[in-house]
């Protein structure tokens, strides 16, 4: 499905065409994805809504390049990077993506510096870890290790390292699944600023039928496919979401 | 020089080491199995080269003779036509021979002197001495005497000592001039077939060529001693010398190989080697296997790890080389720690065993070898943990990243084999039935467990069977074999009414002759050189037993042998041995062979014997039984008899091998620690990594209600089951590697039965059941520390 928007600007950032994906989990066969087809434009803040088991993560994955499509394609940026080798794949998760995770994924051995700094390594010409620490509100705490932060400290140090490598892509899994109400807005609110402030394409991934309120387009899935894609003409600011 | 900085610098390098402090008990277990490979490689490696080294060095500066040729009688000059064989570079004859001697202030007291002779002024071109203390002789000394450095030592002498030769009824006054070592006394054994004699019955000495003809009578030789040419076809130029002596009645030929010192160091120097070689793998062995466990460990852990590190962009390589390197450091660190605590550890083993053995010269340089042995080290250290680490890092690059991101499925569960094939099993109680699940559940595991309990019970097997071996040899050489409390040995045969005379004092209750004849046995081209000791059929003081343990006594016309010779002379029961002493050959009848922990002999009637000796009814020693407290008494008695040589007492002789046999067995309980240990550090991380990894049920099992007491029991009994099957295979591989390293070891000399005393067994056992509840101790207690609450909130992240 596309999004008027998008179609009229002429400008898909992100496209996926007749995508499907199918994997083993143990002796149970899982078809995540079946035949999914999406676009989302530059700049765009999309949501992606869907009950557990629906596929929205792994949609997400085939994105980010962390996981590849059973068929159909997926098209950033004019790459079909289903079709990149390895080494094509680990320079576009460096250069075009950044990921939010639900639990963190903070390496606990590292500091929030250092977390960010993971990151920061991998690319030439990154930000400054500690300007983006700030940027999240997190430059006093920079020297703490994640076992020392609460909650929604970790999640912004997440969504640091997430920035550092000043990426077009921002892709968000359940970002607020672990955190309490007020943190949880607080977290969307963050998001949905660096997006607009970075032009970035923003994409989350949740559950939370409330939080679709907050993106210019809602995506449904449902049983790995798309049940429905509107447009919000009135997003609301995150801090006037309640669930 | 940037790249190389900002490559420590990076923060993958710095997870790594804080991972590694994080889990720094379960490293460090693993880096000290490591560290004691290589150490135990390095330490007898450059121990054995140190040795070496020190034996070449010491046989090279004193000219150690390549070949000994003992005749009846020769003039001096024979050795000009023997100089000018080729491949001879240099020979001496000499006299070689036994006398008595008494000591200082004891004069009362006689030991065995064996007397050699050395030019006075100059050094013998072949077996030379080294002066310790005092000084070499003068040119045209005749009244002084150098005395072997052991013997010396033992007996408190000092340079300017006078000692007395006592030889065909008179006595010679000697002055000692200095103490020597000797390249073929180093070990200051009589013969091959008495390697361990104490000094209090007998000792080596040297005295001036003039003097040496007094003791024989007359200026004829009846030893040379050669040094042969370097590229020289010793077999050819021994055929040549035997050819050439021939006239004068060769009575042995001894080559380098065979001496009895030589021999029993290289033997000694042998198995060292093989040490080296056989039980570091073991430890490099488990080593690799508790490397293996730990990263597999580790990389379960670090799933999400891996994959957030693929999704931010790291490569394969990059999660390959950062997993390698967990192992890499293992092998890294353990390798350099024992490559310098086996170097330091060598040294102490060196000046030990220089010590106790009195070397003339040490030599430790650090040549090519040495450095090679070095290099190898540090190879074995680190190798096997590199390809321990690259399996579960290559499984740790080729994980999906999306599915890295996933839960694992959880582990199959499903009902045993076992509890199929004996359905009684499924009835058991859960403290019963988890454990038992459990040890198949991670069949892996749970094998390297046992495998790791094995190879740490068979180190401690193997190193338990020796001291029981020797334990055996000892009790029966000392208790079954020599029963007699004393034996005089006189220095000529003495006529056969002696016996009567010593039995006839109030301190013996049982007297018995014996009649050694040194001879040569001859069978099918081979011949072997040793004493042939006459006895009494019905003798009760001495105990012959065949190889399957049933006591014996030679017949007329025929010959009982030591069971070394049986593969030394390729010869069996039934078969015609010739025997030829000096005066006589006779044909006699194998009529079979006997256990001989010590020496080699054949055994005959004492009329044989004396057939061997021209028919002469004569003895060469006595052997007493003699009542309680009267062991001084006695000794001091046979001193007055004019031809006592010496007089042994069992329970001396004894004493001297137990310490010479002391360090020996430090050696091996030090193994046994090392085996314990072994055995400890692959269970505590098989254990440990196991508990770690089951947090989350524990927790869930105690949040149901289990109590600590019961999980604990639970963990014993998983762990002990698995000590246990252990077990049985390390018996069996201790077993195994005791009969390898004996049959190393195996020789003329000495002959080991390979015993395991039930005490033993029960030791092993007893250490395993041990180690296996100390490994689990830190498990227990994280377990009872847990905090319900925050594991359960992990488990649903």
């Amino acid at each position: 499905m596309t999004s008027p928007a998008s179609e009229a600007a002429g400008d898909s950032l992100i496209r996926l065409e007749a995508v499907s994906r199918t994997y083993r989990m143990g002796l149970v066969e899982v078809q995540a994805l079946r035949s999914v087809s999406l676009q989302l434009a530059r700049g765009e803040f999309v949501v992606i809504l869907g009950p557990s088991g629906s596929g929205k993560t792994t949609l997400l994955n085939m994105v980010g390049g962390i996981d590849s499509p059973t068929s159909g394609r997926v098209i950033v940026d004019g790459i079909d990077i289903a079709a990149l080798d390895e080494k094509g794949l680990t320079q576009y998760r460096r250069s075009r993506v950044s990921f939010v995770f639900q639990f963190f994924n903070l390496i606990p051995t590292l500091t929030a510096r250092e977390n960010v700094e993971f990151a920061a390594e991998l690319v030439t010409g990154p930000r400054d870890p500690v300007e983006v620490l700030e940027e999240v509100g997190l430059r006093e705490r920079a020297d703490h290790f994640p076992s020392e932060l609460s909650g929604g400290e970790q999640q912004r140090v997440a969504i640091a390292r997430a920035l550092v490598k000043d990426p077009p892509i921002l892709l968000c899994d359940e970002p607020t699944g672990e955190l309490d109400f007020e943190t949880g807005r607080h977290i969307l609110g963050l998001i949905r600023r660096i997006g607009e402030v970075g032009n970035k394409t923003v994409l989350v991934v949740t559950h939370n039928t409330a939080v679709g309120e907050i993106a210019r387009r809602v995506v449904r899935l449902r049983s790995g496919e798309v049940v429905e894609s509107r447009e919000n003409s009135n997003p609301l600011d995150p801090q006037e979401l309640r669930w | 020089m940037s790249r190389v900085r900002r490559w420590f610098g990076a923060k993958l390098q710095r997870k790594l080491l804080r991972d590694l402090y994080s889990s720094r008990g379960l490293f460090l277990a693993v880096i000290v199995v490591v560290l004691l490979g290589v150490t135990f490689f390095e330490a007898s490696f450059l121990g054995y080269r140190n040795l070496k080294s020190s034996y070449d060095y010491s046989y090279e500066t004193l000219h150690f003779a390549d070949l000994a040729v003992e005749v009846v009688q020769a003039p001096p000059d024979a050795v000009q036509a023997l100089e000018s064989i080729p491949g001879v570079r240099a020979v001496y004859g000499r006299v070689n021979t036994e006398v008595g001697l008494s000591l200082p202030g004891e004069e009362a007291k006689r030991v065995l002197a064996r007397v050699i002779s050395l030019p006075s002024g100059s050094r013998p071109p072949v077996n030379d001495v080294k002066v310790e203390k005092g000084r070499y002789f003068q040119e045209g000394e005749t009244d002084a005497l150098l005395a072997e450095k052991s013997f010396a030592e033992h007996h408190q002498l000092s340079p300017g000592d006078t000692l007395h030769l006592i030889f065909d009824g008179q006595e010679l006054n000697l002055c000692l001039a200095g103490i020597v070592t000797s390249p073929e006394y180093i070990w200051p054994a009589k013969s091959r077939q008495e390697l361990l004699v104490s000094p209090e019955t007998f000792g080596v000495f040297f005295v001036p060529e003039q003097t040496a003809a007094l003791l024989s009578g007359g200026p004829e030789v009846n030893e040379f001693c050669f040094l042969f040419e370097e590229q020289a076809d010793e077999k050819a130029v021994v055929a040549r010398i035997e050819e050439a002596l021939a006239p004068y009645r060769v009575m042995a030929t001894v080559t380098a190989d065979e001496q009895p010192s030589n021999a029993a160091l290289q033997m000694d120097l042998q198995e060292f080697g093989e040490m080296a070689e056989v039980f570091p793998v073991m430890f490099l062995l488990v080593g690799a296997l508790a490397t293996y466990i730990l990263l597999t460990r580790i990389v379960h852990n670090q799933r999400p790890h891996i994959g957030l590190m693929r999704a931010v962009g790291y490569s394969r390589r990059q999660v390959l080389f950062h997993y390698v390197s967990f192992g890499l450091i293992i092998g890294v660190v353990g390798s350099v720690l024992g490559v310098v605590v086996g170097y330091l550890l060598s040294g102490v083993v060196t000046t030990l065993y220089v010590g106790m053995l009195g070397l003339p010269y040490t030599s430790t340089s650090m040549g090519w070898m040495e450095w090679l042995a070095i290099e190898e080290g540090l190879f074995l250290g680190i190798l096997p943990c590199f390809v321990a680490g690259i399996i579960p890092a290559l499984a740790a690059s080729r994980i999906a990243p999306a599915e890295a991101m996933r839960l694992p499925p959880p582990p199959s569960g499903r009902k045993l084999l076992l509890e199929r094939l004996f359905p009684f099993l499924k009835r058991l109680p859960s403290l019963w039935k988890l454990p038992l699940r459990n040890i198949f559940r991670n069949r892996r595991r749970s094998l390297y467990t046992v495998i790791g309990v094995a190879l740490g019970v068979s180190l401690i097997l193997v190193s338990a069977a020796f001291v029981d071996s020797i334990d055996y040899l000892l009790d029966l050489q000392f208790n079954h074999i020599q029963r007699y409390d004393a034996q005089i040995s006189f220095a000529e045969p003495q006529p056969e009414n002696m016996l009567g005379e010593v039995a006839n004092w109030t301190e013996t209750t049982v007297v018995e002759p014996v009649l050694q004849v040194p001879a040569r046995l001859e069978y099918g081209g081979e011949a072997y050189s040793t004493l042939v000791v006459g006895l009494e059929p019905d003798s009760r003081l001495y105990g012959l037993y065949s190889l399957d343990g049933q006591a014996v006594m030679p017949s007329p016309g025929e010959i009982l042998l030591s069971e070394g010779l049986q593969h030394t002379l390729d010869i069996e029961v039934g078969d015609a041995l010739a025997v030829r002493s000096a005066s006589a050959v006779e044909q006699l009848r194998v009529s079979g062979f006997v256990k001989q922990p010590m020496g080699t002999y054949g055994y005959v009637t004492l009329e044989q014997a004396r057939d061997l000796v021209g028919g002469q009814p004569v003895l060469s020693g006595l052997m007493l039984d003699v009542k309680p407290g009267c062991l001084g008494s006695i000794r001091e008695q046979a001193y007055q008899i004019p031809g006592t040589a010496s007089v042994e007492l069992t329970a001396e002789s004894l004493d001297k091998v137990n310490e010479l046999m002391g360090l020996l067995r430090v050696m091996m309980w030090v193994m046994v620690g090392f085996g314990a240990a072994l055995s400890l550090a692959i269970v505590f991380t098989t254990v440990t990594v196991s508990v770690l990894g089951r947090r989350w049920e524990i927790a869930t099992m105690r949040t149901l209600g289990e109590s600590r007491g019961r999980i604990a029991a639970m963990l014993t009994i998983e762990n002990l089951s698995l000590g246990l099957v252990g077990l049985l295979p390390g018996v069996g591989l201790g077993y195994g590697l005791a009969m390898l390293f004996f049959g190393l070891i195996e020789s003329d000399m000495i002959s080991f039965d390979l015993v395991v005393f039930t005490d033993t067994y029960l030791l092993a056992t007893g250490l395993v059941v041990l180690i296996m509840l100390l490994s689990q101790l830190p498990g227990i207690r994280y377990l009872n520390r847990l905090n319900l609450a925050r594991v359960a909130k992990e488990q649903a992240a």
